[in-house]
């Protein structure tokens, strides 16, 4: 028993740095409908960014997401203008996954002969810390990184929920159309949604290079596993990602720990396609409306 | 003039005695002018695709050789050529490249490419016209199941047996303080997990209790879980089949769970010196076990002066060597001695020769089975006050090890 409750924590404290992820990637879709494949990629850029400020400029690399993140945001704002926007018509969501795979690939290809191929780790001087909570082992970088993507997912929340730009984008989700009939700037809420989305990116990747080693090539094992989540939770929603997320983590690491990590990985595509059988929009989607 | 039966018998007799003439003159010929050009040996390396970190290392081994002998005024008084082409990584382009030396080329010799993938194919191919395929990475079970007589791995022992010396040392090891339980998280992946295996039953039939053995992905990243299972399983000993980001990974997890137990052994990772301690932190090393084929500080025969001219020719320092270069610089060391011995180099005296004697190199003084598999046991090394060492046999230590491990930060 008390296996497995070391794994669920270390799950839930995973889970929560991939549902910072995923959040981007699942708000992108739900205002633009496009699926942006090189979240993965820019996750890892971020984590090489955050790697660079911390070997070079000695910058820890918890508050080097206050600098990874607004760079990356103000990258996201130019990637969505230059390459995301001119694509229109009935085919622009299968187009967008098609630039945004190049980007993908692009990143890789920048980062490899930049950084090598090497795996790298960003290691500050407290990454063998853990504490002792009731005879629980709880390494300290995983609860900094399951706090900060908390805190960085309440903070999405009470942007969408508080704020004007929040209800336009809430608004654009629910019905484009309707949304620009009203006066919402639609172009305005798609540029400023996709830098959001990838600055969450950009966070969550500062906290991945402190836990996980990762080269330009770890993107691939990252995008599938955030698309699984999205589609689990249900594409646009931001809720259902964190709980798919955290189901995720959970899952992995209790199969890992009780039955074997072969089956790690594969048991979450089980529970994801057992839970599309009986619910095909996900945890929190909403069945598809015609217009 | 009808010609007699006689007059034809002579008329054929001369144009046969010619013709013989003619080709025994050509012979001679050919044969006089390789004798005075250089020797040319085919090699083909992994210069890009996945292996080209390793390959290069070995280019690096293979062509400080060349400049040494040919310093040294060659082989047999001839210079040596390298003939190097890239196989980007692949098993074909390999086999295709040593068709082409042996068939288009007309090399006199042939050295081995990087790791067994490359190799086994390979060794096919040289043994299919009688060359010598005397190779330094490709010592994986694909390469000797093929039982050819012509192959010569030129490290200590097949990468199968390459941690059975820390088995030998565990049994040296005073009853009392023995492992009596050991865990084997290994990765899937042939030149990990089966070495991992082999120890495993080595130990059981010593007596050595198995807590938890298991076999992990190579996309696995985290090892928190697998390591807390273990720990909750209190082994003496966990062995872990590694190759080198599960390596950091699995002590990273060790430290975060604060479990130490009294010996970790991990076939790959805590052996490359300059990554290691960057790694899993410099004061976390101590106490953990490895292999290694190649020291850079080793007694064995040239060694000294190879790390010498190494570091003369390339720069960094003696941690930054790839084994793969003392590897591929042995193969080297290998043809010059047997050359040397046999006045020739010839490929069909070169194999019968090698099988009979032993040889010395950097990797230390080879001698091979019928199939090419090394008869000797690599070293155990050691991280001991934060310095990789040696440690068994006693016969090449160059420190005292240590057990049981120091608890982590110690």
């Amino acid at each position: 028993m008390h296996g497995v409750v070391q794994a669920i924590i270390l799950g839930v404290l995973i889970g929560g740095v991939y549902a910072l992820m995923a959040s981007g990637l699942t708000l992108v879709f739900g205002i633009m409908r496009v699926i942006n494949v090189a979240q993965g990629a820019l996750v890892i850029l971020a984590a090489y960014l955050s790697y660079a400020l911390f070997t070079h400029l000695h910058i820890d690399p918890f508050l080097s997401i206050l600098i990874v993140t607004p760079a990356m945001f103000v990258l996201g704002v130019a990637v969505q203008l230059v390459f995301v926007r001119s694509l229109r018509g009935p085919d622009a969501s299968e187009l967008s996954l098609l630039v945004t795979w190049a980007l993908a690939l692009g990143i890789e290809g920048a980062l490899s002969a930049v950084f090598k191929t090497t795996y790298r780790s960003t290691l500050p001087s407290y990454t063998y810390h853990s504490w002792n909570v009731f005879g629980y082992q709880v390494g300290v970088v995983r609860v900094l990184g399951f706090g900060a993507s908390a805190f960085l997912l309440g903070v999405l929340s009470l942007l969408l929920t508080r704020t004007r730009f929040g209800r336009a984008v809430r608004a654009t989700v629910q019905n484009p159309t309707a949304a620009t009939l009203l006066g919402v700037d639609s172009n305005h809420v798609q540029t400023l949604s996709f830098g959001i989305g990838v600055s969450m990116a950009a966070a969550a990747g500062a906290v991945y290079g402190v836990i996980y080693p990762f080269n330009p090539g770890s993107h691939y094992d990252l995008i599938s596993r955030l698309l699984s989540i999205v589609v689990l939770g249900g594409l646009g929603s931001i809720g259902g990602a964190v709980a798919a997320a955290l189901t995720m983590g959970v899952v992995e690491s209790v199969v890992a720990v009780e039955i074997s990590p072969t089956w790690a990985a594969f048991s979450f595509f089980i529970v994801l396609i057992a839970f599309l059988l009986v619910r095909p929009q996900g945890i929190f989607g909403l069945r598809e409306r015609t217009l | 003039m009808t010609r007699t039966p006689a007059r034809r018998l002579a008329a054929a007799l001369v144009t046969s005695v010619v013709v013989a003439a003619a080709v025994v003159a050509s012979g001679s010929a050919a044969h006089a002018r390789t004798s005075a050009g250089p020797i040319k040996i085919g090699i083909s390396l992994s210069l890009s695709g996945d292996f080209s970190d390793s390959g290069k290392a070995a280019q690096r081994g293979y062509k400080l050789w060349r400049n040494v002998v040919n310093a040294h005024g060659g082989v047999l008084g001839r210079k040596v050529e390298l003939i190097v082409k890239d196989d980007t990584s692949s098993p074909t382009q390999a086999s295709t490249n040593y068709q082409n030396f042996i068939t288009k080329d007309k090399v006199d010799l042939v050295f081995g490419p990087f790791s067994t993938l490359l190799s086994a194919p390979s060794a096919a191919v040289a043994n299919r016209y009688g060359y010598a395929f005397i190779e330094p990475a490709g010592g994986g079970p694909a390469v000797f199941q093929e039982k050819l007589h012509n192959v010569f791995f030129t490290q200590p022992a097949p990468v199968l047996q390459s941690a059975d010396v820390f088995v030998k040392y565990l049994l040296s090891l005073p009853k009392s303080q023995q492992p009596k339980t050991a865990a084997y998280p290994s990765l899937d992946d042939p030149f990990a997990s089966p070495i991992a295996d082999r120890v495993r039953t080595l130990l059981e039939k010593a007596g050595v209790k198995t807590v938890y053995k298991t076999v992990y992905p190579s996309e696995t990243t985290d090892m928190t879980p697998i390591m807390q299972k273990i720990a909750s399983k209190h082994p003496d000993a966990v062995i872990g089949g590694t190759q080198s980001n599960d390596a950091f990974a699995q002590v990273k997890a060790m430290i975060q769970l604060k479990f130490s137990p009294k010996f970790v052994f991990l076939t790959n990772g805590p052996n490359d010196p300059a990554e290691f301690p960057s790694k899993v932190g410099a004061n976390n090393v101590n106490g953990i076990f490895s292999t290694g084929d190649w020291f850079p500080q080793e007694r064995s025969p040239g060694n000294a002066a190879f790390v010498k001219a190494y570091i003369k020719a390339y720069g960094g320092t003696v941690d930054t060597i790839d084994p793969t270069a003392a590897e591929a610089y042995a193969v080297g060391q290998v043809v010059q001695d047997v050359a040397k011995k046999i006045h020739s180099i010839d490929n069909k005296t070169i194999i019968a020769t090698l099988h009979a004697g032993s040889w010395p190199t950097v990797e230390g003084v080879l001698h091979w089975n019928s199939i090419g598999e090394p008869q000797g046991s690599d070293l155990l090394v050691e991280w001991v006050n934060g310095k990789l060492n040696p440690v068994f046999p006693k016969a090449v230590a160059l420190a005292t090890p240590i057990t049981p491990k120091p608890g982590w930060g110690g």
